[in-house]
């Protein structure tokens, strides 16, 4: 137990490192914050709500240092994108946050900001599991046609429209192999800036699937590349916070211990698939996160009489954190295993890389 | 490749070491509190809140009204906007909560509070509302310290642990994102 004496409660110390560790596993593969599950986790410990928001922007930003480090020496960042999107990042993060004191005077904010976050991750995860499981059949048939196959297949067009837009400057990103104009990706670092700004979330699930439907970019590179956007994202989010007296540090650094290992782990896991294995993951990770989210809507809309369905949209939020933790270490158990020529379910050899 | 690891590992490993024990100091010496409940943003009562938790309407909590420099059990310090908190203090009761008298109220030295906490609700996400940070203003260099901290503890971490890899000879080779 630990007397956390900012935010005013004794907590057991795993509860939090747990946490960390799990949200790092998840976080590092598929290169979110994981803000929509440690802010649940932390009002579930005890934490008030205004300080379980600050706390979790804090070790997001410390939680993707990590990752970003090992990410970068996987050679999953390209910084040329990073380094143009994050201009377009922080000024969409403080228009969303703009957006949200305007739409709370009005007296709209919790029941439009639920709204909006079901809406867009419904439309994403409808989008990336199609997209994905196209993939996946054309990696399957590749694999049965003797065809070699590469780290990344996707079946998306969308990105060469993108890419075909003449605005100067036009800038060369060397490590995704692609050619495209500046303001294409400062535009996409704006919207999801002001998406994340707006829901109160790091906005790793709404730039990753950005960063590969609209850049083109492949899903590692995107992971990498996000998880520096995050750092200067939730960096600035965590010192706003600060100051408005919503973190508690010691909270922090004890999820950072835990978010140390899980980060390393999920980020090296990336070494073991295919892209669509992360899209897939990523994909879960949204629908898992709108359910919670709507249940929650639906709470708040029948004015909070159906006591049940709060409970239950935490116990599910709780729930997603590990499922996701554990679905990623049986991916890299069964990419091992297939690895050493064992038998593995049908669907998983496409997904996963053996060499 | 592992003597450059080793290095790495135990250059990062005493850097973090460092660190943690400078927080750790930070936070047993009550820095950290320090700088968080750092002055008052309102008109009220200093209180320590945890020494009133469990008051009731049936059962009030007394706090003796006296100016002081560090508060100890059930104690109230008046206070003015813009002045520092006293030790020990994590939380100010608003002088409007206490004149509207629904949930504290001040009888002859005595700050009697009723109603501690408060069901609330935050996102969809109920939590108990108390007394704890209302009107207190944190310093503003905690936001920079904070981040500061964050920052460093992310990079020390993540730096000794890919020299761990390095050292174990963990071949944590660069993707090839285009090949196989």
């Amino acid at each position: 137990m630990f007397e956390f004496t900012v935010a005013g409660h004794v907590i057991p110390l795993f509860l939090l490192v747990l946490t960390g560790f799990t949200v790092g596993v998840v976080g590092g593969f598929i290169g979110v914050g994981g803000g929509y599950m440690v802010t649940p986790a932390l009002i579930v410990f005890g934490f008030p709500g205004y300080m379980a928001s600050g706390t979790d922007a804090c070790h997001i930003a410390g939680k993707a240092v990590i990752s970003s480090i090992r990410h970068r020496q996987l050679g999953n960042i390209d910084w040329t994108i990073a380094l143009a999107m994050v201009g377009g990042t922080m000024l969409g993060v403080e228009l969303g946050v703009r957006l949200l004191v305007y739409t709370k005077n009005i007296g709209l904010s919790g029941v439009v900001l639920l709204a909006a976050s079901v809406a867009v991750m419904l439309g994403l995860f409808i989008y990336t599991q199609v997209e994905t499981q196209r993939s996946h059949r054309k990696l399957e048939a590749d694999r049965k046609a003797g065809k070699e196959i590469g780290r990344e297949v996707k079946v998306s067009t969308i990105p060469l429209y993108f890419q075909r837009i003449p605005i100067m400057p036009i800038i060369k990103a060397r490590k995704a192999r692609l050619v495209i104009s500046m303001w294409v990706i400062v535009i996409v670092g704006v919207l999801t800036g002001v998406l994340a700004g707006f829901l109160g979330v790091g906005g790793g699930f709404i730039r990753v699937p950005a960063l590969v439907y609209v850049v083109g970019t492949t899903s590692h590179l995107a992971v990498g590349t996000d998880l520096v956007e995050i750092v200067v994202s939730s960096g600035y989010g965590a010192l706003r916070q600060s100051m408005e007296g919503n973190v508690d540090f010691m909270a922090v650094f004890f999820m950072i211990i835990g978010a140390m290992l899980g980060a390393q782990f999920g980020s090296i896991a990336t070494s073991f698939v295919r892209g669509p294995a992360i899209r897939y993951i990523l994909s879960y990770s949204l629908i898992l996160a709108t359910v919670g989210a709507m249940m929650r809507l639906v709470y708040v809309l029948t004015g909070g009489t159906q006591e049940w369905l709060a409970f239950v949209a935490v116990v599910f939020t709780l729930g997603e954190m590990v499922f996701l933790c554990l679905f990623i270490c049986s991916l890299v158990w069964f990419a091992v295993r297939h690895k050493h020529g064992r038998a593995v379910p049908e669907w998983v050899p496409p997904l996963v890389v053996t060499t | 490749m592992k003597k450059k690891g080793a290095i790495k590992f135990f250059v990062w490993a005493a850097l973090s070491l460092v660190l943690i024990v400078y927080i750790f100091y930070e936070y047993e010496t009550g820095k950290i509190d320090q700088m968080y409940y750092h002055s008052t943003k309102i008109d009220g009562y200093a209180v320590n809140t945890n020494a009133f938790f469990d008051a009731t309407k049936e059962k009030p909590a007394l706090l003796q009204i006296e100016p002081a420099d560090e508060i100890r059990g059930l104690m109230a310090v008046p206070v003015k906007k813009g002045e520092r908190l006293p030790r020990g203090a994590n939380g100010v009761i608003d002088k409007k909560v206490v004149e509207e008298g629904k949930r504290a109220k001040v009888e002859g030295d005595k700050l009697v509070v009723m109603v501690p906490w408060q069901i609330k609700e935050s996102k969809g996400f109920k939590y108990k509302d108390t007394f704890i940070h209302k009107g207190i203003k944190t310093d503003p260099w905690s936001g920079v310290w904070n981040v500061a901290m964050t920052i460093a503890l992310g990079l020390c971490l993540g730096f000794m642990a890919e020299g761990l890899t390095d050292l174990l000879g963990w071949k944590i080779q660069k993707i090839e994102h285009f090949g196989h």
